[in-house]
């Protein structure tokens, strides 16, 4: 007679590795999101320089007060990245997050640990994110060489930026019904946000409302390292506070969709 | 007879609606070690429904669930990860339960026939394979109590008669299995037939059947 093998031993496979492994794995196999990093993102680029021109534009730079004038193609091309970025991840992590989402729920019932699958759900949003992040200020250098400091402040002014759109995936993900209302929101979302920081394309792009936005901090911080000399760490975490919050917020609906209903005896 | 066991499952007074729609009207249920159990019912009767609330993957309104020992459900609709191959869910899964070896998994991948769709994603399997797969999840820590909606759907006929001998094999090691199914040509495997009707489950009024059997 078989003996059930649950038995005390060292379990064969950890659930930590385990659901890191796989999150990060169905979390990259998007094909489609993967061709539009290849190929999207350099386009991008190319195509929004070309309508930006040569003009010189004023942004301001809430921590010092102080307007900047500046390259209207360089502030293009970063607000460019962003908004492909906002697209990408949030796209990749919704649809990995929706799609798995009743799957992880039976993985909960089979006893796996909910705080450890969502742990390494978000660590591996953290990876797949940095990866997009990187990929994206790498394609920036085709057209614009901002020094290593400047690039590393858009790098992570990027990377901050996809965390949070990321997360906002991984929160419409637990929320919403269907695969449309997920992508409206992320496009439009992600497209309204991104657009308002460029005074290119938004004659008031240096109003004070455009602080209470998600892609404000990372825009604040990408610009003041790469076109003003200033590093504003704390722009950088205005991007964090965003991020963070739809994770949090994303985090607890998951745990409270993927938990035990049975009534008790 | 004998003094009835402890129940390896209990539900009483199980209600359940959804909107106005009243599905479950107080249904109990009990099931001892060993007894294979039938619920039969119409499209809509609230089969689905009710196993779901034992297996607590859907709150009910009111009613009270008792299990003793480890609990497989396995749902009428595959729950797979697309992305995945059938070797990664067996490893997802074995990580859920702290399995200490892969011996069951392999067993009921040889046993269902689909050795050879190992390396294949979840996404790229056929229906019938993707049910195969749907069960070997639900029986991989050899659960005492085990919770069949449709098990067999999509099955070929061979497949279908494997997986009676693997439900034979769990009655005579004392499992209690509780299997939803509309075909009356199976009722004679059955311990016990529950009709679902309106709401509440009825046993049928039939002889206990003997435990060996053969035979569709």
């Amino acid at each position: 007679m078989p003996a059930p093998d649950t038995l005390p031993g060292t379990p064969l496979y950890g659930q930590f590795p385990t659901a890191l492994r796989f999150s990060v794995r169905e979390q990259s196999r998007n094909r489609l999101a993967a061709l539009l990093l290849l190929l999207f993102v350099p386009l991008w680029y190319l195509l929004m320089t070309a309508i930006a021109g040569d003009k010189d534009v004023d942004f301001k730079l809430y921590a010092t007060g102080e307007m900047l004038s500046v390259g209207g193609k360089h502030i293009t091309l970063i607000t460019a990245g962003l908004n492909a970025l906002t697209m990408i991840s949030g796209f990749v992590v919704f649809d990995a997050v929706r799609k798995a989402l009743a799957f992880d729920k039976r993985l909960a019932f089979a006893g796996f640990g909910q705080s450890t699958l969502v742990g390494a759900k978000m660590l591996a949003i953290g990876i797949v994110a940095s990866t997009i992040a990187l990929y994206t200020a790498l394609a920036l250098l085709l057209y614009w060489r901002p020094g290593f400091t400047g690039w590393g402040t858009i790098l992570a002014g990027f990377a901050t930026m996809t965390l949070t759109y990321g997360s906002l995936g991984l929160l419409l993900g637990v929320l919403v019904k269907n695969d449309l209302e997920g992508f409206f929101l992320i496009i439009m979302g992600g497209l309204t946000d991104t657009f308002l920081q460029n005074p290119l394309g938004n004659p008031a792009a240096n109003k004070p409302v455009l602080q209470y936005f998600p892609s404000f901090g990372p825009m604040q911080f990408s610009v003041g390292g790469s076109l003003g000399d200033t590093v504003l760490w704390r722009y950088l975490g205005f991007g964090l506070i965003w991020a963070a919050s739809f994770a949090v917020v994303g985090l607890i609906v998951f745990h409270f969709r993927t938990r035990s209903r049975r009534p008790k005896g | 007879m004998t003094t009835r066991p402890e129940p390896a499952l209990t539900a009483r007074d199980i209600h359940k609606a959804y909107g106005r729609h009243q599905v479950l009207r107080g249904v109990d249920l009990r099931v001892d070690p060993g007894q294979l159990v039938a619920v039969v019912g119409e499209n809509g009767s609230g089969k689905s429904t009710l196993l779901k609330a034992i297996a607590g993957t859907l709150r009910v309104d009111r009613g009270e669930v008792a299990l003793s020992g480890t609990l497989g459900y396995c749902p009428q609709d595959p729950v797979l990860n697309a992305n995945l191959t059938v070797d990664q869910h067996l490893r997802y899964f074995a990580a859920a339960h702290r399995l200490t070896a892969l011996d069951r998994a392999d067993e009921l991948v040889r046993l269902l026939g689909y050795e050879k769709y190992r390396d294949t994603a979840a996404g790229d399997l056929s229906g019938g394979t993707r049910q195969k797969l749907n069960l070997t999840l639900a029986l991989l820590h050899d659960p005492d109590v085990l919770l069949l909606d449709e098990p067999y759907q999509g099955f070929d006929w061979e497949t279908y008669l494997r997986f009676w001998d693997l439900v034979d094999q769990l009655h005579e090691r004392d499992k209690a299995v509780v299997v939803i199914t509309h075909l009356v040509f199976e009722q004679e495997r059955f311990d016990v037939l529950a009709d679902l009707v309106d709401g509440r489950l009825t046993p049928r009024d039939t002889a206990v059947k003997e435990p060996s059997h053969a035979g569709a």
